[in-house]
């Protein structure tokens, strides 16, 4: 045997022939993408105002860094760094946002889980209000609160609230009545319910739909940060194709799918998996 | 002999009252009225920010009769039904193809991943800078957006039909052709509804936004520009009919449909 297949025999036993098979496999379209957009560098089918080099788009990163003092500076948002100005502002909205909105949500779907009178009312609105997406808000949120940081948390707050609002309303309906009745025979208390039964047996559905939210949320935020903000990813590219610097618009489009996609695999995927694991119930009375 | 009281308590009685559905959507609707009402006789600047309901009600007369409404309306609509057909004509294909054939759903599946984390509206200045403020725009932004939770919700779809019923068929002596016509498509049509309501649920959001930011007339533009002109009235009507237009279209066509399409070809497996 050749010293290339005992290394390759290595490899596969090393890391796993079929996720061997899966990075080689999926790595094939974005590198033929890849090439076809250096291809179109050099051979120019298309306009460097449509399509901008590669190399420009890496020097964007710098070009748009590049009056930044330092650190110090970078984290206290400066406006000559503006990258990194742009990815902590929509990070700390997208933060901000989900501490106030998720328990707020959470809470409110769990009272209108357990209270009919409570979920009469509330469903109707909550159906409207998911109906108006996010997206529709924003000119009534500017007028509000005019073009700003406001304007661009609250699009996200009402996205986030209503949805998660709706998934923990489901998950508390869909624990079995025994359970709740079984913790009031044995003198548990109103609270003990709702803290031993409903928030873990909802744990599934309230997981699932942080992920849902922080999904539409972050999509109404981008929108939100074009239309009404005056920083954020999305402002960024906004204002980048108005002066047709195309080369900062990819960039902060491949920034704003990577920063999703990563915390979406990373975070939110291995949470709903372990919540799920941990709290899921398989077992259903009839 | 003991005599049980006649008259039931307030509270049974509200319970009784608020069991009926329509009543409820009255009390509802009456209440928010008021709520709103008052809200606006109370604030500095009402016409300015939040316009009283009769007001927004006498903005609606007056735009319809100016027919700026209906146009609005249909444009918006349109966009949504060629922009979500087109998408699903192609998603479902691409779907079923990936869901066949194993090596082809691991070539392309993490570039939709990647392209799926890039929302519609992401892509929307790149779409700007290459078509303009067009139609086109709006549409490819809308396709965007259509097509991929519509190719991943067939693909888990084709997934999940069983191997025994391809096996079988193939036993039988199917062809390729057959076992995607006979097995594969209806065995996948539950998954195909519920993509399509979520993919159009996608596609109505990208048309309010791709409106707004393409400044093309349509819902979206009427409310954009209603704010900008300062006509709040027109904002809040615009953002009622989006919801109402939502509600109607989801609850009325899309859900009994999916519905429907589980209820006939959902595999119940024992």
């Amino acid at each position: 045997m050749s010293v290339l297949a005992i290394a390759s025999i290595a490899v596969q036993r090393r890391f796993g022939r079929q996720r061997i098979r899966k990075l080689l496999l999926g790595s094939i379209p974005f590198v033929v993408l890849i090439s076809l957009w250096h291809a179109n560098t050099v051979f120019e089918w298309m306009e460097p105002v449509f399509i901008p080099p590669i190399g420009d788009v890496w020097d964007a990163i710098f070009l748009l860094q590049e009056d930044c003092p330092g650190v110090g500076a970078a984290i206290a948002l400066d406006n000559n760094c503006l990258m990194s100005t742009h990815v902590l502002s929509s990070f700390g909205r997208v933060i901000l946002a989900s501490v106030i909105g998720l328990p707020l949500g959470i809470a409110f779907g769990i009272l209108a889980g357990m209270n009919r009178i409570a979920s009469k009312f509330l469903e109707p609105v909550g159906i409207f209000a998911n109906s108006i997406s996010g997206i529709a808000w924003i000119p009534l949120a500017i007028v509000w609160f005019g073009v700003g940081w406001v304007t661009t948390l609250f699009i996200m707050l009402n996205t986030i609230f209503w949805l998660m609002f709706f998934n923990s309303m489901m998950g508390v309906r869909g624990v079995a009545r025994v359970y709740e009745q079984s913790v009031l025979t044995m003198g548990g208390s109103r609270w003990d319910v709702i803290w031993h039964v409903y928030l873990p047996g909802a744990m599934p559905s309230i997981i699932s739909g942080m992920r849902m939210s922080m999904g539409f949320g972050w999509r109404a935020l981008i929108a939100a940060e074009m239309i009404g903000g005056d920083s954020g990813l999305g402002f960024m590219i906004f204002t980048s194709a108005q002066e047709f610097k195309i080369e900062e618009v990819f960039l902060g489009v491949i920034i704003i799918s990577l920063i999703f996609m990563s915390t979406d695999k990373y975070l939110l995927v291995p949470l709903e998996k372990w919540t799920i694991q941990r709290w899921g119930l398989v077992w259903k009375p009839n | 002999m003991q005599q049980k009281s006649k008259t039931p308590s307030l509270a049974w009685r509200l319970n009784k009252l608020l069991q009926i559905n329509a009543m409820n959507l009255v009390i509802l609707i009456v209440g928010v009225y008021f709520i709103w009402s008052i809200t606006s006789s109370l604030i500095a600047n009402p016409a300015r920010y939040l316009p009283s309901p009769i007001a927004v009600a006498l903005s609606s007369v007056d735009m319809l009769y100016k027919g700026l409404l209906p146009s609005y309306f249909s444009d918006t609509l349109v966009r949504l039904v060629v922009g979500s057909s087109i998408g699903l004509a192609a998603g479902i294909p691409f779907g079923l193809l990936l869901g066949i054939n194993r090596t082809v759903a691991d070539t392309f599946q993490p570039m939709m991943n990647f392209f799926q984390s890039v929302s519609g509206i992401a892509i929307f200045p790149i779409v700007v800078i290459w078509w303009g403020n067009s139609d086109t725009t709006v549409l490819v932004v809308i396709l965007y957006t259509s097509f991929f939770p519509i190719a991943y919700t067939v693909l888990s779809g084709v997934r999940e039909v069983p191997i025994r019923y391809i096996h079988a068929a193939k036993t039988l002596g199917a062809s390729r052709y057959q076992i995607m016509k006979d097995v594969l498509l209806p065995g996948s049509m539950p998954h195909i509804a519920t993509g399509s309501r979520l993919s159009i649920g996608f596609a109505w959001r990208a048309v309010i936004a791709g409106e707004m930011l393409a400044g093309r007339e349509g819902l979206g533009w009427m409310i954009f520009t209603g704010q900008d002109a300062d006509k709040t009235t027109e904002v809040i009507l615009g953002m009622i009919l989006i919801g109402v237009t939502w509600i109607v279209l989801d609850h009325f066509l899309l859900r009994p449909l999916e519905a429907d399409t589980i209820e006939r070809w959902g595999l119940v497996q024992r």
